[in-house]
């Protein structure tokens, strides 16, 4: 007998182990359920931000036959876990009613059907910063509204510019941005007088910083990465163009301006005295850096075209074509990323507006430096290419980066960008 | 081994059949018993491994697109057409064959070296069993990152003692030309505890006599090496090549956590690109074709090699 209690247990177990739960779409208390899926852990500032909406957006709705529920689902840092949890419930077609995806991903996520359009159920959408509709725009309709807004761009550290001589008062703006020979100038000085790289570009990061902060170059070459229409890039990215801005990048690493092996925190520690970086750095600065005294400038321009170009793009909520409650998920998704969620949000996580209204609130709390992004992204914020070839698409651009800092081996850039535009190309014609 | 227990199970049952039903009932009764208890294994192990498997068999004949998971259409061999003209794969697979040219003699050379070093060390050993085997019981994660610390550019201890005896410090994972030497250098520290191990098993059972015989023969440290420990060491040896040669195809962890791949792809293992293309360009199709592909390829090693073994030992 003591063997089939042994067998017994054992078959129990793994049931136990291979069993899943599947989320029940009635609420105890009769209510209907929408659950919604975010990228990060209910302990950080922002997943505490979304929690706290989820609530509000319940409380508000309290009369009504209907409840949201927040799930955490923290992502690692290469993009996965979330991500491996959307496609194995896209598998097993046990999606949530509301998701969060990378902007970059909407025309994926678009195209093939796992999320729906907002358009018959989001009415409001005047009040969306241009870059947002951008970003979640797949074939003129609007799938995704992201939660706020990026930007980046050069923090200087003040004393180590006045210290090199450098009047601070020359410096760029948004109005009257630098061309890349008076910035390759500018790091020029820095470097003699401290005899260190001037800037971190974050070359050493090999995901989607590279592409999110390198493309505004190529953009304000008036190069491209993809065609407007997303069909072509051979013979868009391996334009002259293309060329031009790869050069700049190759000459900042050649005339050790900058270094593809940073000293870590070098900005922060006042090692060197410059920094690319997103928005984010702000907040880092104010919390564990209060004693640096630091300015932000805009993206230098082509001398060519003189036209600044910055990058934009953040996470979104989109719905989910699966949702049995659409108009409620569409709700939620419009909630989340409103006036409030959005000036809450970035109080809290120090991002920028997505909203013409919450523009109005935020611009006034913010920092200077916070304002030279907000100026630099309402005015030449650009979104990234849209395409559901994207993932190939932007380890091309980096893989061309990473090429291009290579300068001994890969002289011709030319020859880089042919390589790379084709491996584009043949991505996007087996995705359309 | 194997061999003698299979014989031994063939005898039992010739033996047991001529004897009629009661025997075979009891057979019976013996495999469901048997059988129960395989049961869940069996089953655990052909829900995550073996039905898998033969999935992505098919799907390496398929466009499957891991977003649209219902709309998979048979494309027959394109996969692999395309698989021959992509220039990131065939370096992968330079990549992964460089890698293991290398790290098989380093890690075995180092398991062996350390073994016989524990063989005769008589003070502390456990304490030196249990330093050396460390690295096997860490994750390969944080060993990854603690690596990356080491051998940082500008911070990192190692190149600090290199400068420091006036050796200009060295790019190790920022130099196309090196990455893979030195992950190759950093796993084989990692794995090398778990061969050494078995080598010391594999020397503990070699019988005292046979060297003292060796000795009154006038043989030498060296001789005795060579024509004693070596020969009886091949039942050892042999498990050991092939299961640090299988492993060794399998490298992902380090170059995905250390390189990213890079730079210029020099580190980009065929895992990582099977993993790359499945999960992050959702091309799950084309990533089945490669697993396919160089699952062949190491089955194609694996047999060779057992060949070339059993020719050896006739």
């Amino acid at each position: 007998m003591k063997k089939w209690l042994v067998v017994s247990i054992s078959l129990l177990l793994m049931f136990a182990a291979v069993g899943c739960s599947k989320s029940e779409s009635v609420n105890s208390d009769g209510k209907k359920t929408i659950t919604m899926w975010v990228h990060i852990s209910d302990d950080n500032e922002e997943g505490k931000v979304y929690k706290k909406r989820v609530e509000a957006f319940n409380k508000k709705y309290s009369s009504d036959n209907i409840k949201a529920k927040i799930e955490f689902i923290p992502r690692s840092g290469n993009g996965g876990g979330y991500e491996d949890k959307v496609n194995a419930a896209l598998t097993t077609s046990t999606l949530p009613d509301v998701i969060t995806l990378d902007g970059p991903n909407t025309a994926a996520y678009a195209k093939s059907g796992v999320i729906a359009p907002l358009d018959e159920y989001v009415k409001d959408q005047e009040d969306l910063l241009p870059s947002i509709k951008q970003q979640g725009t797949y074939k003129d309709k609007l799938y995704a509204i992201g939660v706020s807004e990026s930007s980046v761009g050069i923090y200087y550290n003040k004393r180590m510019l006045q210290e090199a001589g450098v009047d601070l008062n020359t410096l760029p703006t948004v109005d009257n941005p630098w061309t890349w020979d008076q910035f390759l100038a500018l790091c020029k000085t820095l470097k003699e007088k401290y005899d260190k790289p001037a800037i971190d570009m974050q070359l050493q990061s090999k995901d989607e910083m590279l592409t999110y902060a390198l493309t505004p170059f190529v953009w304000s070459a008036d190069g491209d990465i993809i065609s407007k229409d997303g069909k072509k890039a051979d013979g868009v990215f391996n334009k002259k163009t293309t060329v031009e801005a790869m050069t700049f990048i190759q000459t900042m690493l050649k005339e050790g301006y900058t270094t593809r092996t940073p000293v870590k925190q070098a900005f922060e520690t006042e090692k060197y005295s410059m920094k690319f970086s997103g928005v984010w750095t702000v907040t880092d600065m104010k919390t564990n850096y209060p004693k640096v005294d630091y300015g932000v400038m805009p993206y230098p321009v082509s001398p060519k075209t003189k036209k600044l170009v910055s990058p934009s793009g953040s996470w979104q909520f989109a719905m989910t074509q699966t949702s049995e409650n659409k108009e409620w998920a569409a709700k939620l998704v419009d909630w989340m990323t409103n006036k409030d969620s959005n000036v809450e949000l970035s109080r809290t996580i120090g991002a920028l507006p997505v909203r013409y209204s919450s523009e109005k609130v935020m611009v006034k709390e913010f920092s200077v430096q916070m304002n030279v992004f907000l100026k630099q992204l309402k005015e030449t914020g650009h979104a990234r290419p849209v395409t559901p070839a994207y993932p190939q698409v932007t380890r091309a651009f980096q893989q061309t980066i990473d090429d291009i800092s290579f300068y001994d081996q890969n002289k011709d850039i030319q020859k880089v960008l042919d390589t790379h535009a084709k491996e584009m190309q043949s991505a996007i014609d087996k995705a359309n | 081994m194997s061999k003698i227990g299979w014989k031994e199970n063939r005898t039992v049952y010739t033996f047991l059949r001529p004897e009629g039903r009661i025997k075979n009932k009891i057979l019976w009764k013996e495999n469901v018993v048997a059988y129960t208890f395989l049961g869940p294994a069996l089953l655990l192990l052909s829900m995550f491994l073996v039905i898998p498997s033969i999935m992505s068999v098919y799907y390496a004949f398929t466009d499957y697109y891991l977003l649209t998971p219902n709309m998979r259409t048979f494309v027959g061999l394109d996969n692999f057409i395309n698989l021959f003209q992509d220039p990131i794969f065939l370096k992968s697979l330079v990549n992964t064959l460089e890698f293991v040219v290398w790290v098989i003699p380093l890690q075995i050379g180092a398991a062996l070296g350390l073994a016989l070093l524990l063989n005769k060390q008589r003070k502390a050993n456990t304490f030196f069993k249990v330093a050396y085997f460390s690295p096997v019981v860490m994750s390969l994660v944080v060993i990854s990152v603690l690596w990356l610390y080491l051998l940082n550019p500008n911070e990192g201890i190692i190149n600090n003692v290199l400068t420091y005896f006036g050796i200009s410090a060295q790019p190790f994972l920022t130099s196309p030309k090196q990455a893979i030497f030195t992950i190759v250098v950093v796993s084989a520290w990692q794995g090398a505890g778990f061969q050494m191990l078995i080598f010391l098993a594999g020397l503990q059972n070699i019988p005292g006599d046979v060297y003292e015989a060796a000795q009154l023969d006038g043989m030498n440290k060296w001789q005795r090496f060579i024509y004693i420990t070596l020969p009886l060491l091949k039942p050892t040896s042999i498990f050991i090549f092939i299961t640090t040669l299988i492993g060794a195809f399998k490298l992902l962890v380090q170059p995905m956590v250390m390189t990213q791949g890079g730079p210029v792809n020099s580190t980009m293992t065929v895992v990582y690109y099977i993993y790359q293309t499945g999960f992050t360009d959702r091309m799950v199709g084309y990533a089945s074709s490669i697993a396919l592909l160089f699952g062949t390829i190491i089955g194609l090693v694996t047999i060779t090699q057992r060949k070339l073994v059993k020719e050896d030992e006739d």
